[in-house]
């Protein structure tokens, strides 16, 4: 592309306002995707180039000034202006108007084919049409016939140029145009916002193929914006997404910028920002000689006029140039202070949404040209599985082009939410790099921020970065599932929908242009119809033209009107149901009748389209409840909610039965919430999360009774279903296991009565499989007399069954035992347990039966009272024997067979930590387990075998814990233990 | 070991509640003629205690020998194969399960399980072939399609075995399989019955019921014998001495609800009627069923209203909980439920007080 490259070297030079002819062919440049077809083109536009420049400068002043005069008061002038002039040229030949406007200029013979002509006048009569009202007065004078055309084609060939030119500057990386391009924006914005309202254009994406006749070209190409500021989105948007291009310039054109002012500010002072290759043809070295003279004058011009306040801006940007330009180092630090105001934007990511038909594709595209980027689209059509679409990115975000044509890309990756199977790669591979990018980003960005802040540091390079390039997604659905990720970490923008009356405008001019009749009453109609989609619009209104038929409004429904089968999304379509339209005509005709079924149409085919109706009674159940709507005796809420009944009913039917073709009659429920509820305000809609979030929770807790349910032995869960639990069992038994009458004090201390109690409560909880668990993070009130026991950790039960009875805002009334008891009775829990697997086995060998073992835990929770061990059979007994060994350091009592005195020591050591604490269970085992394999004789012959094997699992373990105590103390060898 | 699982009776002849019925069983048992049986009636009647004690007095204690298994089966359902998890409760001769767990899969669980489980015949000691027992929970929750597949296989394995039924309506059994059981119907225990018990459980445990202390208890109880002997329990451990006076913990969920009454009664409007959603949301998450929601909801409604009002209420109440059974997300029943009520209840108010 090194024609390309002649052509944008002369620009800068002569600034901003000079070759109109050449910004004509660059904006044909930007429109024509086809590389060989540019070639062409450029050859042809370079001849006229210099030639034309003479007669150029002279308008350019002029215009200037008139700009100024006029800027606010152009607002929707044009149309009224510009007819005759447009008629005229609709009448004329094509090929000769646009000749004869050109041979005003620049003699030279052209050889364009009939499509630039065609485009060309095109271009020229937007220009017309915008600024004939602003030139009227002034400068008429100037030209021959048609002064106006001409004026109005200067004006706004200056204005292209000139972003133009901003492009090749943050491509070349100038001094001070960085600063400049963005208040120019601004100001440019706020000058153009009433023009652009006037005269509206249709848009649609840029990089469509164009069709081979001249005439058959679709009107949705022909007349899409080809600058910024032609766009017809909102304007706010716009901006932003200017914006955080704008913000990527520190770091992708960061280093150049400089190399070049180093460069080229020795050699050329003015023009250093734009100089960036060094090739100079004659022609370019006469621009660069006449340049100085250009900028002068109209610098003189603008600040005589004082005009609007960019062209002030600018004009003092390049002040600086004129004035500073002996030291780079002001420029440099202007360039400075501008990139650390910026610097590269917090979220690499955009996202751009909205319904189809906007001018997102537009935007975007429009938007990273006016940057200087290079656009790379990746859409639908393009393959996205993870790999190419890595590759891609990495090409795009990483790579500079060794190609003349050194624009750094940005990517644009069109219809993402469409990224579904293959396509999610796309979004993975983009949320890899970003996440990669942060990162590794922290250290860098702050490197090179300091740098910055440190005067004419070098700025070091970020494009290894991975993700050094912007990526622009575009979706028409945000809430698209596969962009859930995406949208976390991106920045987004959802489009709106422009004004009727600017898209209407808009139609209207481009209907204009074509020769078509049509009222703006029915451009109004139809701009509402298709809810302002230019696109679709267009395309109807040339479809019409094509076979010469008007438009009227009153049977745009019934005409061939294409209506798109379009889907909104959720939330749309909740706001429809839940917001009442504003409706012009029910205030002309009161009776409701006509509007009713209309409403009624559009809300079913709105919902409908949208399918998934179970979400949309979702929402609408969700949000009901947050409306404002007058209901004295709440008769509309219960009707909606019995609307919302009857939905469930068939949703019900209909997966039940699987008919569902039934699925037709859901939408009408919705429709009779809305007549009920709808209001005028915008209601604050939520997505419905509750119903999903209680549907979790509850299959979480079933979850919990169903394994606790499981552990439960079956003699008594067989009597227990889930309901019952929750219905009558579940209170009760958090009062059972947690008495308040249980003293926390030392275990010897209580009563027999007690002691007793507290053997049934570890019963209780051993056949209900409930035990303490250690729970961290919850604080649990913990008894303050207890402060002495370890206070890190919390005691709770363990399949939290407590958690059954929490409800919001509810207290109950259950005490909770102190830490001190739970822990006695985790331990007491664990030991039972114990005992009940190796009496299970003891019994299991000599009977099979289970009631041996319910009586053992009848007895086990009676035991002190000797009187009851009459009952127990023989082996029963021999476990007690067992039990009674299994407390530590009880080796004294051992043959106290069976008496209360064997547990109350026991506990009591444990409880007071003299032998261990924590460890005790380990200890406990395995003294039982020594102690019964030494009298191994009484014990059966499965017990000891069992209980070596478990002894050899269990190495020994001492604990000593230091400390005073009141305990009667007595003293124990250590062999007493092991024996 | 909680009481409730401590006294229950084992055996036929030891059932204190039901006795007479008890009784007919045991003649059956003897006479070696038991049909199918279908045992019906609300919760906390002692449905699954008679089915245990008549298990028992069919194959003795060794019935009481039980096993949990958890087993996945795979059922072949014409075009695909699905995996049934199944928790099934079995001794020698008798097999329990809830084939309602299997949710709408319980027709394969009806159609292949059972079938599969009758099938086999366990052999007698003696060389006699022996006959099997079937016992199905909770068939009400059975959709009708398991049910119309239930009625075959009653029939065709009739021969050596029998299945037991167990649910709490019997409305919503089909007739079909209605008219194949002997019906047993399981009333609740009448207040003298509970107070019978919980005397007979308080001598056993050696405590001193104060007069009227059990009377308390069983007209606290709803009627639910398990209820009674749960609170009777943490009566006992709340306090020991027990007094006359003495303060019967309520359920929990019972007095979240009662709050939830009077919220309603409280103020009528969309948003209060958004509070009480959270609240009603709290209930399900914590597995409350919501049938019983909407009823306990009802009867606290009914006990703060005018007598007036009373009978519409029910009237709604009883529609709505119509269309919860129909429906699928019961919230939104209930809340219609009360969305309705406060609607009526206001207009009320209005004409009433002005």
């Amino acid at each position: 592309m090194d024609k390309d490259m002649d052509m944008d070297m002369p620009l800068p030079e002569e600034l901003e306002l000079l070759e109109s002819n050449f910004q004509l062919y660059d904006d044909y440049l930007d429109l024509e995707p086809p590389e060989p077809y540019l070639e062409e083109e450029q050859e042809e536009d370079h001849q006229p180039a210099p030639s034309i420049d003479p007669p150029l400068i002279s308008e350019t002043h002029i215009n200037g000034h008139k700009r100024s005069r006029s800027d606010g008061s152009d607002a929707s002038v044009p149309e009224n202006v510009c007819p005759s002039d447009e008629k005229r040229s609709r009448f004329d030949d094509v090929d000769p108007k646009s000749d004869e406007d050109w041979l005003r200029y620049s003699p030279p013979p052209r050889e364009t084919n009939p499509v630039v002509e065609e485009r060309e006048r095109v271009v020229e009569e937007k220009i017309v049409s915008r600024y004939a009202s602003q030139i009227d007065g002034d400068c008429i004078p100037v030209t021959a016939p048609s002064g106006d055309r001409v004026y109005a084609k200067i004006c706004r060939v200056e204005r292209e140029e000139r972003l133009k030119k901003l492009d090749v500057k943050a491509q070349s990386g100038g001094l001070i145009l960085e600063p400049v391009s963005i208040l120019l924006q601004k100001v440019e914005q706020e000058a153009f916002s009433k023009a652009l309202q006037a005269s509206s254009e249709g848009q649609s994406g840029i990089t469509l193929p164009e069709t081979p006749v001249v005439h058959e070209r679709l009107w949705v190409d022909k007349y899409a914006p080809s600058s910024f500021s032609e766009l017809l989105s909102d304007e706010q948007t716009n901006r932003e997404v200017l914006l955080w291009l704008k913000q990527w310039d520190s770091c992708v054109f960061g280093s150049e910028i400089r190399s070049t002012c180093d460069e080229v500010l020795s050699a050329l002072r003015r023009h250093s920002s734009i100089a960036q290759h060094q090739k100079h043809s004659d022609s370019n070295f006469l621009r660069k000689n006449r340049g100085p003279r250009w900028r002068n004058e109209r610098f003189e011009n603008s600040n005589n006029y004082r005009g609007p306040r960019w062209r002030n801006e600018r004009f003092e940007n390049s002040n600086n140039l004129d004035h500073e330009n002996s030291n780079s180092k002001g420029v440099q630090d202007l360039w400075n202070k501008k990139s650390r105001l910026t610097g590269p934007p917090e979220q690499k990511l955009l996202l751009l949404c909205g319904p189809p038909g906007l001018g997102k594709t537009t935007l975007a595209h429009i938007a990273a040209k006016h940057c200087g980027y290079h656009v790379v689209e990746v859409n639908a059509s393009d393959d996205r599985s993870s790999s190419t679409i890595e590759a891609k990115i990495l090409d795009v975000v990483q790579m500079n082009s060794v190609m003349a044509d050194s624009r750094p890309k940005c990517l644009v990756i069109d219809e993402i939410d469409g990224a579904l199977g293959d396509g999610k790669g796309a979004v993975e591979v983009l949320l890899k790099m970003v996440s990669a990018e942060k990162k590794s980003d922290m250290g860098k960005e702050n490197i090179a921020k300091e740098e910055q802040l440190g005067k004419k540091s070098s700025k070091k390079g970020r494009k290894t970065a991975s993700l050094s390039r912007p990526v622009i997604c575009i979706c028409n659905d945000l809430y698209a599932p596969a962009l859930r990720t995406l949208r976390q970490v991106a920045k987004v923008h959802v489009f709106v929908q422009p004004t009727v009356s600017r898209v209407a405008s808009r139609l209207k001019y481009i209907c204009n242009m074509e020769g078509m009749k049509t009222s703006s009453i029915a451009l109004t109609a139809l701009a509402e119809y298709t809810e302002c989609d230019i696109r679709s619009c267009l395309n109807t209104l040339q479809f019409l033209n094509k076979r010469n038929k008007t438009l009227s409004a009153l049977e745009i429904s019934s005409q061939v009107v294409g209506r798109k089968d379009m889907s909104k999304s959720a939330f749309d379509v909740w706001k429809e149901i839940f917001q009442r339209r504003k409706k012009k005509r029910e205030i002309k005709s009161d009776n409701n009748s006509s509007s009713m079924p209309n409403e009624f149409d559009i809300l079913h085919s709105l919902i409908s389209n949208r399918g998934d109706y179970d979400l949309i009674l979702d929402g609408i159940h969700e949000n009901i409840l947050h409306l404002q709507y007058h209901d004295p005796v709440m008769q509309k809420t219960v009707k909606c909610l019995n609307s919302l009944g009857v939905s469930d009913l068939m949703h019900q039917y209909i997966l039940r039965t699987q008919k569902m073709s039934l699925y037709v009659y859901l939408p009408p429920s919705a429709i009779t919430v809305h007549h009920l509820v709808a209001q005028v305000q915008r209601p604050n809609i939520e997505w419905p999360k509750s119903y999903q979030r209680s549907r979790t929770m509850w299959l979480e807790k079933m979850e919990t009774l169903r394994s606790w349910h499981y552990k439960i032995p079956p003699y008594i869960s067989r009597h227990l279903s889930t309901k019952s639990f929750v219905e009558d069992l579940i209170s009760p038994l958090l009062h059972i296991l947690s008495p308040p009458t249980l003293r926390p004090v030392a275990l010897q201390l209580l009563s027999e009565r007690e002691k007793n109690d507290l053997a049934q409560l570890v019963s209780t909880m051993v056949s209900y499989s409930i035990t303490y668990k250690t729970v961290k993070s919850e604080p649990l009130p913990n008894n303050p007399r207890h402060e002495a026991v370890s206070d890190t950790s919390s005691l709770s039960f363990n399949p939290p069954i407590n958690d059954f009875i929490n409800f919001k805002d509810y207290s109950s009334g259950h005490c909770v035992l102190a830490l001190a008891m739970k822990q006695v009775l985790l331990h007491e829990v664990e030991k039972q347990k114990i005992l009940q697997v190796s009496i299970g086995r003891s019994i299991h060998s000599t009977d099979g039966c289970t009631k041996e073992r319910r009586d053992f835990v009848e007895v086990e929770a009676s035991r002190a009272q000797s009187t009851k061990t009459d009952h127990v059979p023989a082996c029963v007994g021999k476990n007690m024997k067992n039990m009674s060994q299994c407390n530590p350091s009880t080796s004294k009592i051992l043959s106290n067979l069976g008496s209360s005195e064997s547990t109350t020591v026991g506990v009591k050591l444990k409880s007071h930590g003299v032998v261990k604490n924590s460890f005790s269970r380990s200890i406990s085992f395995f003294d039982r387990f020594k102690k019964l394999s030494s009298k191994g004789s009484q014990s059966t012959d499965v017990a000891v075998k069992n209980e070596a094997t478990l002894r050899d699992m269990h190495p020994l373990l001492f604990k000593f814990n230091e400390g005073f105590t009141n305990a009667v103390k007595r003293p124990v060898r250590i062999r007493d233990f092991l024996l | 070991m909680l009481w409730v699982d401590k006294y229950r009776p084992k055996t036929l002849d030891h059932v204190m509640v039901h006795q007479d019925i008890a009784q007919n069983l045991k003649k059956l048992v003897t006479e070696q003629d038991c049909p199918h049986l279908l045992f019906y009636g609300p919760p906390g009647s002692g449905k699954k205690t008679l089915i245990m004690a008549l298990i028992r007095q069919m194959f003795g204690p060794s019935a009481e020998k039980v096993k949990v298994e958890n087993k996945t089966w795979k059922v072949d359902a014409g075009s695909r194969t699905l995996d049934i998890e199944l928790t099934t409760l079995s001794s020698t001769n008798h097999v329990e399960l809830s084939p309602s767990d299997a949710g709408f899969q319980d027709r394969y669980v009806v159609q292949e399980i059972i079938k599969e489980i009758a099938k086999n015949r366990p052999i007698d000691t003696k060389g006699k072939r022996g006959f099997k027992v079937l016992v199905l929970n909770e068939v009400d929750k059975l959709s009708r399609e398991a049910q119309h597949s239930l009625r075959r296989t009653m029939e065709k394995y009739s021969a050596y075995c029998r299945l037991i039924l167990c649910c709490n309506s019997s409305s919503k059994v089909t007739e079909a399989i209605r008219s194949r059981c002997l019906n047993v119907r399981i009333n609740a225990p009448t207040d003298e019955e509970i107070v019978k018990v919980l005397e007979f459980i308080g001598n056993k445990e050696g405590l001193q019921l104060p007069s009227g202390f059990a009377a308390r208890i069983a007209d606290k109880s709803n009627r639910s014998l398990r209820r009674a002997i749960l609170s009777f329990e943490t009566c006992r451990v709340q306090q020991y001495p027990l007094t006359s006076k003495q303060v019967i913990p309520p359920m929990d969920w019972e007095e979240y609800i009662a709050e939830i009454a009077s919220d309603v009664m409280k103020e009528q409007s969309p948003k209060r009627l958004f509070q009480v959603r959270g609240k009603l949301y709290e209930l399900l998450i914590n597995c409350i069923p919501p049938e019983i929601i909407l009823k306990r909801l009802l009867y606290e409604l009914l006990k703060k209203l005018d007598a007036e009002l009373k009978h519409e209420v029910c009237h709604w109440a009883a529609y709505y909980e119509h269309r919860m059974c129909l429906g699928q997300k019961a919230i939104f029943h209930i809340e219609a439920f009360v969305a309705k009520f406060m609607s009526i209840y206001k207009s009320f108010l209005i004409a009433t007080f002005g």
